[in-house]
């Protein structure tokens, strides 16, 4: 499907000819663009609909699909639905490579293509493999993400309810009973929990980020217990759901994503993205190029640059203004080089996320495991939380 | 309609419709006011509705369940005809009946996910009509069930007397049948149409490339939250509605008295 | 004007329907029963006979929540029923047609709208800060926010009665409406108070539309996945949510029994209608025709 450029002119006209254009298909694609690259995304690598440099660039047009981040969602889009021949990039959250890989889903990614790639040091930084953060991106040695987002998680607060606060701890502190929201997602919350459960010494689990059966079991009881003492308000799973949480003063602590904050501060919230002392959950977004045998080469390449646009300046840039998350180090400079299209205080604002992230990702804390392996037993755990 | 009693006792009821609506219009409100907050807190704008038709995605979503909603309101009651006829003609009413109504007792979510299975085995793309096929598939029991009441009440003397008069099947049932059984075909339609541009979870395992409005409007929920375009798109088609439902309702009035 | 179509034509056309439904439900839906049997590698099944998707559906918490999801279920589409019985027969029985018409109408507007954007301006509305409680505290009803209007099973129940009600309402209407005003007259007239001709006539001949608008109610109110996660309250989960998150496990075969399980209920409560109703009233005068 090719995106059109709409105009109120032509969207009249559009409105006009619905149903002649029922079963016939859209409009043919641009004369200019020799092709269109189907880019499956989650909603965070969406630079607001505008795609132009790439286009201008690369003569492809790019039409992006919302698609849910939930591993079921992702899988169904590329098996079920026969996305392999639909998609050739799917944007996602990193560490799905087990899966994926496993069943054949995308293919290695020859960073030699790349040429931005060498200039992103986050990746050996952050990412390089021994890391713990190389599952976001590798397995098996091999590369098959690209990294185009990276960020550390932890919760926030409403300061003038609850004062600073400075640990997990207040996720489950009686203080705060029925005023506690969690995320409906046992990779983040589950993994929160355990980290604090540890440093606290209130279970003893080697690795937050890969548990055994009987470490997830205890965090699993830990939150039950909670919940049935009536400490949270809600289970939260959607963005739109955080941001009203936080903007309602619904609850008073809630353990979500940073960009929630973003948009509650610029509703005029007072309100706190926490620096806990345990550390941050630190994860990373990853672009998957899906394995196609029928792809064209020319198509190939088309893909390999939109990989390597979204590790430029202008895009990370505009993610992180967009969403708030750190993408890659030539987007700092860029947005200072370029006061025409990132205004002073958007610059500023890129300067201050990247610092802020790499703070977290320095202080550390633990990785993220999409894909723990017990992750079986992990989801039925968490059934049982919910159902209790 | 029975002897009225007098109007006064009738105001409870009333006053229950009242609350019933009350209750399904309120939402409506909210939406419509984030519709046009300004970026500050406090704000109040029309852009979001000007920026509505530079913003591809939501339009070309919107376009999407268009065209969906168009076909699937077409399809459904159609088949569902054919269905409430079949069931009366073929002699196994109960049995067609069951095999119409299967759709309903699968969760949308195992639904959507075995009807993308087949696609794949059949090696059938994700196309406009793998989710025509899906939502059809989902409205036809309703739009058969709506039919077929309304074809309860139908006499079939009336047929016979068509016969009777020397008219053909098709003519008979055109000129005699149809006329009465109208209010249920348009009601199988507008239900269609509702069922299709609400319907999210079976889309969604076989849409490939494309976006449709709830669809969209779900993924954009839980991971990036709803942008007031959206609300802006609410709003125009509340605003629609109205318009199209009291010119509807206007000229109906004219056209009385029967 | 058009001939009447070939006999054997005819009888093609008719079966379209069955047609449809056979290869696009009965198959997959065969693929999904046959799914849950095998064994599970990854993303693959091995061919081989297993019984333990139904093991762990069984043992473990899964259960409570199919449990729970009937219950809902069944709540919800029992208010639902009752509430558009009362409207309906209002509708149907004491009032212009036109009239009816307009608001049976402005009861489908809302539908236009996409039911997630309703439910999210719910949670607005019934939150501890929302409109409701500030106005019954305003109002000094009440000294603090209630709690329970929100992510509770009230508010779930809320969601649930707003997304369906409204559909049962016309096949109620239409069921009702088309009872034939000379039993009632004859009732009265042979002594009959409003209430047994009420018990008697109109309830039994309207079941039609109320086993419709019963089955509509159930099924949909069963498989929802989005009114608990908007409105549902701490890890409040259906029926549809767990499916789906099996599946994000890749438990396809847990998944599809899961799957089964429902549909097996669902067709059991259909055995047990067609074996204490008589379709024949169903069905009324379709039962008559003769080709």
């Amino acid at each position: 499907m090719t995106r059109v450029n709409v105009n109120r002119r032509d969207a009249l006209r559009l409105a006009l000819s619905l149903s002649a254009a029922a079963g016939l298909g859209l409009v043919p694609p641009r004369a200019h663009a020799a092709g269109t690259i189907n880019f499956a995304d989650i909603g965070v690598g969406d630079p607001g609909g505008d795609w132009s440099k790439f286009e201008a660039a690369s003569g492809y047009d790019v039409n992006l699909v919302s698609i849910g981040n939930a591993p079921s969602a992702v899988l169904n889009v590329l098996v079920a639905s026969g996305g392999q021949g639909t998609y050739e990039i799917i944007n996602i959250v990193g560490g799905m490579q087990k899966p994926l890989v496993d069943n054949a889903l995308v293919e290695k990614i020859d960073t030699g293509r790349l040429p931005n790639w060498a200039k992103d040091t986050y990746v050996e930084e952050f990412l390089g493999n021994g890391k713990p953060g190389f599952q976001f991106i590798g397995y098996d040695n091999d590369i098959y993400g690209v990294p185009t987002v990276l960020q550390g998680d932890s919760f926030a607060y409403l300061p003038e309810k609850t004062g600073k606060l400075d640990s997990y701890a207040a996720l489950f502190d009686p203080k705060w009973k029925g005023y506690v929201a969690l995320e409906d997602n046992y990779t983040t919350a589950g993994q929160k929990t355990a980290l604090y459960l540890k440093k606290a010494g209130l279970a003893k689990i080697a690795n937050p980020d890969d548990m055994t059966k009987e470490e997830f079991k205890a965090v699993t009881d830990f939150l039950i217990d909670q919940k049935k003492k009536g400490q949270f308000r809600v289970i939260w799973n959607s963005f739109e759901q955080a941001v009203n949480l936080i903007t309602s003063k619904e609850v008073y602590v809630i353990d979500c994503w940073e960009p929630m904050v973003f948009v509650a501060k610029s509703k005029g919230m007072d309100v706190v993205y926490a620096d806990p002392k345990e550390g941050y959950l630190l994860w990373a977004m990853a672009a998957y190029l899906v394995k196609n045998p029928n792809r064209t080469a020319e198509q190939t390449e088309a893909a390999y640059k939109l990989l390597d646009f979204m590790l430029g300046g202008w895009y990370g840039a505009k993610i992180t203004n967009l969403r708030g998350y750190m993408t890659n180090p030539q987007a700092e400079t860029y947005a200072k080089d370029n006061p025409s299209e990132f205004p002073a205080e958007q610059a500023k604002r890129v300067a201050e996320i990247t610092e802020n992230v790499r703070r977290k990702f320095s202080q550390g804390g633990t990785w993220q495991n999409r894909w723990p392996t017990e992750v079986e037993f992990y989801e039925s755990e968490w059934s049982r939380f919910k159902a209790a | 309609m029975d002897e009225p009693a007098s109007r006064w006792r009738r105001w409870p009821m009333w006053l229950i419709i009242a609350v019933a609506l009350a209750f399904l219009y309120v939402p409506l409100v909210p939406s419509l006011v984030a519709s046009l907050q300004g970026v500050e807190p406090g704000q109040w704008t029309l852009r979001w509705y000007g920026e509505l038709w530079r913003t591809p995605l939501v339009l070309g979503a919107f376009r999407a369940s268009a065209m969906i909603a168009v076909l699937v309101g077409i399809l459904a009651p159609l088949l569902g005809l054919l269905a409430a006829m079949s069931i009366r003609e073929l002699g196994v009413p109960r049995f067609i009946l069951l095999v119409m109504l299967l759709p309903l007792f699968i969760p949308g979510v195992s639904m959507g996910l075995a009807s993308a299975f087949l696609f794949r085995l059949l090696g059938i793309a994700p196309s406009l009509a793998t989710i025509v096929i899906v939502q059809t598939l989902w409205a036809l029991p309703f739009a058969t069930l709506i039919i077929l009441t309304a074809m309860t009440t139908f006499d079939p003397q009336y047929l016979e007397a068509a016969y009777l008069a020397g008219a053909g099947r098709w003519r008979a049932f055109r000129d005699i049948e149809l006329p009465l059984i109208a209010s249920g075909i348009t009601g199988a339609i507008s239900f269609s149409a509702i069922l299709s541009i609400n319907e999210t979870i079976r889309t969604s395992a076989v849409q490939g490339p494309w976006n449709t409005v709830p669809t969209y409007i779900w993924s954009t929920y839980r991971q990036v939250g709803l942008s007031p375009v959206l609300y802006a798109l609410m709003g125009l088609i509340i605003i629609a509605t109205v318009v199209i439902v009291l010119s509807f309702l206007l000229l109906g009035r004219e056209a009385r008295p029967r | 004007m058009v001939t009447a179509v070939e006999p054997w034509a005819r009888r093609v056309l008719l079966c379209l329907p069955l047609i449809f439904v056979a290869i696009f439900l009965v198959v997959p839906v065969g693929l999904t029963v046959m799914i849950s049997f095998l064994q599970r590698a990854g993303l693959r099944f091995l061919p081989a006979f297993s019984l333990a998707s139904y093991a762990s559906l069984i043992g473990g918490a899964r259960l409570e929540v199919l449990r729970r999801s009937l219950l809902v279920a069944i709540e919800a589409t029992a208010l639902s029923l009752i509430i558009a019985y009362v409207i309906a027969y209002f509708l149907a029985r004491k009032v212009t047609p036109a009239a009816a018409r307009i608001v049976l109408v402005l009861f489908t507007i809302p539908f236009l709208i996409n039911y997630i954007v309703r439910d999210v301006s719910y949670t607005v509305l019934l939150g501890r800060t929302g409109v409701v409680n500030t106005a019954l505290m305003a109002a000094g009803i009440i000294d603090a926010p209630l709690d329970w209007l929100l992510y509770s099973d009230f508010a779930v129940l809320l969601g649930l009665i707003s997304a369906y009600m409204p559909f049962m309402i016309f096949p109620l209407f239409l069921s009702i409406g088309a009872i034939d005003r000379q039993y009632l007259e004859a009732s009265a007239l042979l002594g009959a108070s409003p209430l047994t001709t009420f018990r008697t006539i109109t309830l039994p001949l309207s079941l039609p539309g109320v086993f419709a608008a019963g089955l509509f109610g159930l099924v949909g109110c069963l498989g929802e996945s989005a009114v608990p996660i908007i409105l549902g309250g701490v890890g409040y989960e259906l029926i549809g949510n767990t499916i789906t998150s099996s599946m994000d496990v890749l438990n396809y075969p847990l998944a599809a029994a899961l799957s089964s399980v429902v549909i097996l209920l669902m067709l059991l409560l259909m055995l047990g209608w067609y074996l204490v109703f008589d379709m024949r009233s169903f069905l009324g005068r379709i039962l008559e025709w003769r080709a």
